[in-house]
């Protein structure tokens, strides 16, 4: 079947790329570093190893584990950004394409199969880094978010609905100008969340929440890749019997870079929409485009 | 020729391209035949390679229609019995000789040692026996153009589509390739060939089309494309009036070389009236020191019809 090969040849080309490699020496390596940091630190506040030590490292152990998943989100988002930006534009302007295309198989399924490729490799990337940071940090805190697997459902949305948007690019216009369209609109998803907040604690300016809340959810239709690290977040945190135990409250929670609610059932069906539909209109474009 | 029970492999109609306001093919029809290698001939920027691509599915035509093997373009069937092989191909750097043509056979759905074997077959056929663990980003310009019809030729196509094929190619390449097309001729492989190399055309196409400025031109054997008479360098002696008064009986034209005296120009329509000419001078008795036919290239006549058609305009 077309799609399942040129779904394999995207991995091993994705393998075989120095890009990808260095990513995932470099990640292992920072994987590395950050548990000798966490044990020097963990060493360095639990002398005693009594009670209240303890709960201070759970406590610990959750901060650590939403800045450790901000850097996971935002190294997979990057890598996804860099390996798929010229998933078919790049093959379009180099000229491989010219001989695949004319073969039995249908443009689709080149499009589709780039498509699964990438979505597996991201994937596993992510999880491998997620669930290895998390290891670490339960290994020396003793804190593992009890909904971890729903915080990684979500970061695997993260890459999903940007590789969607890679790909739809990659099928209208050239690398360079997907690769920067990709950017800014990543980089940029999460100011109209900063600003909401800036008048959220400025009580002359409540009045214009309402305007406020529209804009940022016309964002996260566009972008959700901030939206959906928002619901990360909300699955990192502890269950209410932690927070009880460590005295915090899930306020504390709602900032602009982190949420104590989980993230709108509409928006996650908008978002599962988005990453199936998105590739579909490049297959269609593809489909359409002389070669 | 192998077209005798005239089967067509390739049916173009009323084939028309227009990218925005630029019309790069105009109405092109013309049918190549099973076993059949056509030429298609025509100056840069004349539409050859964006029909090629419309051959191919690679391009869609803005109207017309093409079918392979009596299919349209888009059928897989169609697909699967043909190989093409790009002008100037680019190919992907990082995969071994062999790993490419694995994955181009598998498109086919040629699997296990069937293609195992057969990625061997092409690999030898080419010229690159013993290259198979090497880097496409090792490749010379030319031992990509022999991979790329390797990869042409892995499903065992009934019908080959190349572009240019002996374009960076060093001599001895060309050579290997000209070869190589006339023993997949003889096996009865259909091979449509667009060529700048007026000689390979000459030599291999049984027959050529020539395009310009989006229009077929002309469409048929290349001898019988151009309405040429046959042109004869006689050096005789002694040239007397009867003598040329009986060579203007069997010729078209008999004219002198002023510059060498025993030389003589004559025109006859074919190689019939070339043994007329030779006739004629024994019964004259004069000494005949040579006769040499002189055939115009492919490439003038190429030439002259180009700028003929563009005259016109």
């Amino acid at each position: 079947m077309g799609l399942l090969l040129i779904m394999r040849f995207t991995l091993q080309e994705a393998i075989r790329r120095r890009l990808f490699l260095s990513v995932v020496i470099l990640s292992t390596l920072l994987l590395a570093v950050f548990a000798i940091l966490l044990n020097i630190a963990v060493n360095m506040v639990q002398p005693d190893g009594g009670t209240s030590s303890r709960l201070e490292l759970l406590g610990a152990g959750v901060v650590v584990t939403i800045l450790v998943t901000w850097l996971v989100y935002l190294l997979s988002s990057l890598l996804t950004i860099l390996l798929t930006v010229g998933m078919i534009s790049s093959e379009v302007e180099a000229g491989t394409f010219s001989v695949i295309v004319p073969k039995p198989l249908a443009r689709a399924e080149i499009v589709f199969g780039k498509w699964l490729g990438y979505a597996l490799i991201l994937s596993v990337y992510t999880a491998f880094l997620f669930f290895s940071f998390l290891g670490i940090i339960y290994w020396e805190t003793g804190y593992w978010p009890w909904q971890a697997f729903s915080a990684f459902g979500m970061l695997d949305l993260v890459t999903l609905a940007l590789l969607a948007l890679t790909t739809l690019g990659s099928s209208l216009v050239p690398t360079m100008v997907n690769g920067a369209i990709a950017l800014v609109l990543f980089i940029g998803a999460p100011i109209a969340n900063l600003v909401q907040f800036i008048v959220r604690v400025i009580p002359s300016t409540h009045v214009q929440s309402q305007a406020m809340q529209n804009v940022t959810t016309i964002i996260s239709l566009i972008m959700p890749t901030d939206a959906l690290w928002h619901g990360v977040s909300y699955y990192l945190l502890p269950n209410t019997a932690t927070f009880l135990m460590l005295g915090l409250s899930t306020d504390s929670f709602n900032t602009p870079f982190t949420s104590a609610e989980p993230i709108a059932g509409a928006l996650l069906i908008w978002v599962i929409l988005y990453s199936m539909v998105l590739p579909s209109l490049a297959a269609w474009r593809f489909q359409h485009r002389d070669l | 020729m192998g077209n005798d029970n005239l089967v067509p492999a390739i049916e173009v109609k009323g084939l028309r391209k227009v990218y925005k306001q630029l019309v790069a093919v105009e109405d092109v029809s013309f049918t190549m035949y099973r076993g059949e290698a056509f030429g298609f001939l025509g100056p840069n920027g004349a539409g050859k390679s964006t029909v090629v691509k419309m051959l191919t599915g690679l391009v869609a035509p803005t109207k017309g229609s093409v079918r392979i093997f009596g299919q349209p373009v888009s059928a897989r069937e169609a697909r699967r019995r043909i190989g093409y092989l790009p002008e100037l191909p680019s190919f992907h750097r990082w995969l071994e000789a062999k790993e490419f043509l694995e994955f181009h056979g598998r498109l086919y759905g040629l699997r296990g040692t069937v293609l195992e074997k057969r990625c061997r077959e092409v690999l030898a056929l080419v010229g690159l026996a013993g290259r198979d663990r090497q880097k496409l980003g090792t490749f010379s310009k030319g031992m990509m153009q022999r991979i790329g019809l390797a990869q042409a030729l892995i499903n065992r196509p009934d019908l080959v589509l190349l572009d240019e094929l002996v374009s960076g190619l060093d001599p001895v390449g060309q050579r290997d390739m000209r070869d190589l097309l006339r023993q997949l001729k003889a096996e009865g492989m259909s091979i449509f060939l667009n060529s700048h190399q007026l000689a390979d055309v000459e030599t291999l196409c049984d027959r050529v089309a020539i395009i310009n400025e989006g229009r077929i031109l002309k469409v048929g054997a290349p001898r019988a494309l151009f309405d040429e008479p046959l042109v004869l360098e006689l050096r005789v002696s002694p040239i007397n009036q009867e003598l040329l008064h009986r060579l203007g009986l069997v010729a078209l034209a008999v004219r002198q070389d002023g510059d060498t005296p025993c030389s003589l120009l004559i025109e006859v329509r074919d190689e019939e009236g070339a043994a007329d000419v030779a006739a004629v001078v024994h019964e004259c008795g004069a000494r005949l020191y040579s006769l040499a036919a002189h055939h115009r290239s492919l490439e003038q006549l190429f030439l002259q019809t180009i700028d003929a058609s563009r005259r016109r305009e």
